[in-house]
Formats: C-alpha cells, structure tokens, sequence
C-alpha cells in the first residue's frame, strides 16, 4: 500500500519532468526538440523529486542515511542537467546553483523538524510534563550571545584600533592573534561550555557566524571572510565536544550529606 | 452508587459484580466499559520461578531477538507472551505500542525528547530510553486523548 502510494507519487514526478522537457527546456536551449538525453535526465529529476518527502518517512540513522541519499542524487541529476544540457561551464553559476539546492533542501529539513517539535510539544502537553527545550535550543543559546558580540563585533574593531593607534606598520593584534588565536580558543571554549550545559545548540555557531560577518566586511574586506569559519567551526566543534562530554559523563548529584550542617 | 471492595487473597484478577434492581442501557455500557479495563497481573518469568507482577511497575515489554523481555525500575523478566499479546492483556489507557518491539508504560515517562535527525525519546523513570518511531505518533495521541480523559 505504501510502496504504491510512492510508486504513484514518482511516476506523477517523472510524467511533470518529460512535460517540463518538452514544453520549457526548448525555450532555455533555443531548439525546436530537445534532446532524449535531456528527456530522460528531467524525467530522472522529476521523480526524484516525487519521491522527496520519502526519506522523511523515516526516523533515526535511516532518515540521514536516505536524505543524504536523496540530496546526493538530486545535485547529480541538477549536475548533469546543468553540464550536458545547458552547458554550463562557470564556476560561480555552479556555485550558486549547489547553494540553492543545498539552502532548499536544508529548510525543507527545517520545516520538517519544526513539524516534528511540534508534535512533540503536543505529547509533552499529553503526558502532563515539562514544555522542555526551545525550538534548536534559541532560548537556552540566548544567555552566550552578549558574549558573541562581544567577541565577534566588539573586540575586531578595538584590536584594529589598536594596530593602527599603537603598532602602525604589522597589525598583529587584529591580523595576527584575533583570527588565529583569539577567535578559534574563545570559540572553541564558549561551544564547549554550552554544550556541557545545554547538549548540541546548532543555532550557536551560526550566530558566531552572523555576528562576525558584517565585521569582515566594516573592519577588513573580503579576503577576512575566513575569519568567520576560524570562529564559526571551533564553536561548533566545542559545543559537540561539550555535548559528548555531558552524555558520557554522568552528572554529580548531591547527596544530603554534601551539603553543610547548621549547627546554629 | 455504592461501591464496595472486598479482598480475597489468592484472586490473580479483580472480578466485578455489578448488583442492580433492573437491567438498562447505562448499565450495559458501564458493564461494557469496564470488562475492557485490563487490570490483570502480567505473568514473568525469573530463573525458573514463575511470577504474577501487577502491570503498574512495568516500565516497558520489549522484543530482544530471543524473545520479549519485561522491565520494571529494578529488574528485569523475561515474558513468554508476544507483544501483540501482551498488548491485548495491558490497560490500553495505560500501556501504547510506541515501535514494532516495545510497548511503554505511559505513566512512567519523565520526559520526551527531540534529536536534531528527528529521534523521538522517552525517559522512563528518569533513567530507561524508549524510542518512538514516528509511525505509532498518532497512535500514542488517540490513547493518550482517550485515556487521560478517561483518567482520575
């Protein structure tokens, strides 16, 4: 029954791609037919496509395991369509194209998870317990911003300040120590503490990110862009290590004897 | 309604009589409703010693590649009976199928967690993990939409 139900939805993605073949790729192609190749390949992304919703159906690993799948599979079609159909050889269209794939199919997993949360929420609610954490963990992220502004939005501009009040030929503070030093240890640090307190919180190296961003571009110029990810990665990287360490080791309880006697 | 409980030592299952001047319809639905309350001892097996334990300190029956196996906060049983089984014996307002090898215990779940792959986790008791395959989701809302109403 199931099988049928997607075996429908591939074959409705396969017929809306030899349509789109035949009615839209002549125009993009300035040709009368196209070609069976480029039949066969929108056809082949067509149901794809159908069958896109599928890997949700699952949970856990498989649902990894077939979304990569299925991105894997989508960017090799989009590739080849690209490649031997409209002959695209620039680089930077490439680029935009694989991030456009990549950003739509990240917030269609943003979605999905959102509608997950939200029956979660529900069975909390049900069960009579706690509301638990926010949605990606942005209230319990919160409380580490004034941090990341400070090192990311407040701390570049003053160390360029300095360079150029202090030092004036080698900018060593704000060229030298924040991007390989300073940024990754305090990343590096603050992900590991989050994650020791609050587990895996994806939004945190994304605001590393955001934070730094317009600081690449008021400070330095784009050439510093890497000066996000020197920030962006290592927080990542502490708050997974953060999160391991709080699941390995197992969290101190008081007994009532720790606690101090009052003897008054 | 008057109500009265009396014990008699050695009963595996409660029995209910209902005493009534004439049969009606309330009366047959309130018969109906109650000898679908499972409210019998869970028959497990430690060793070679057989036990009859109530379904309350149960936090969950699953499937372990031999067989099925029972948990409570202490111990845990071995059971010969299989899940679908089981499930037919256990208070449905209660106990809820919540992957093809486990069936939970409601009333212990401390918490219900969310992974970013979209893992569904229940905490019994604070320290035993369930995972909930999202196929049974709507399955364990309908029980628990129904069964909490019905409760205390």
């Amino acid at each position: 029954m199931r099988e049928n139900k997607w075996l429908i939805r591939i074959l409705i993605g396969g017929g809306l791609g030899l349509l789109f073949s035949l009615a839209v790729v002549p125009y993009l192609m300035n040709t009368r037919s196209p070609s069976p190749v480029t039949c066969l390949l929108c056809i082949a992304l067509g149901a794809t496509l159908g069958a896109a919703t599928l890997p949700f159906a699952d949970d856990g690993p498989t649902l990894l395991r077939r979304s990569l799948f299925h991105l894997g599979l989508t960017a090799l079609e989009v590739f080849l369509i690209l490649w031997l159909c409209l002959e695209l050889r620039d680089g930077r269209a490439w680029v935009l194209w694989m991030g456009m794939l990549v950003l739509m199919y990240g917030l269609v997993w943003l979605g999905r998870w959102i509608g997950w949360y939200m029956e979660v929420v529900q069975l909390r609610a049900l069960l009579g317990l706690a509301p638990g954490p926010s949605p990606l963990k942005w209230r319990e992220t919160l409380p580490y911003l004034p941090f990341v502004l400070l090192l990311c939005d407040i701390l570049p501009p003053l160390l360029n300040w300095i360079d150029h009040v202090a030092v004036a030929d080698v900018p060593v503070l704000s060229g030298f120590l924040l991007p390989y030093i300073m940024l990754p240890v305090a990343g590096f640090c603050s992900g590991l503490s989050l994650g020791k307190r609050q587990g895996v919180c994806p939004l945190y190296p994304s605001a590393c990110f955001g934070c730094y961003l317009p600081m690449v571009f008021l400070v330095y110029n784009y050439t510093a862009l890497f000066h996000c990810f020197m920030v962006a990665v290592p927080a990542l990287a502490g708050n997974i290590l953060g999160w391991l360490y709080r699941r390995t080791v197992p969290k101190k309880t008081k007994k009532p004897s720790d606690f101090p006697v009052d003897n008054g | 309604m008057e109500v009265e409980i009396r014990v008699e030592p050695g009963r595996q299952e409660p029995k209910l009589v209902i005493l009534a001047g004439e049969e009606s319809g309330e009366l047959r639905q309130l018969a109906a409703s109650l000898s679908k309350l499972a409210l019998g001892p869970v028959p497990v097996i430690r060793g070679e010693e057989k036990l009859f334990l109530p379904q309350g300190v149960f936090l969950r029956f699953y499937a372990d590649g031999k067989g099925v196996s029972a948990q409570t906060a202490e111990e845990t049983y071995t059971v010969r009976l299989r899940l679908y089984e089981l499930e037919e014996r256990l208070d449905a307002a209660r106990f809820v199928r919540i992957s093809n090898g486990e069936i939970v215990n409601l009333d212990r779940v401390t918490a219900v967690d969310l992974s970013l792959s979209g893992t569904i986790r229940m905490t019994l008791d604070g320290a035993v993990y369930a995972y909930v395959s999202r196929r049974y989701m709507k399955k364990i809302k309908e029980t628990l939409n129904l069964g909490r109403r019905r409760g205390p």
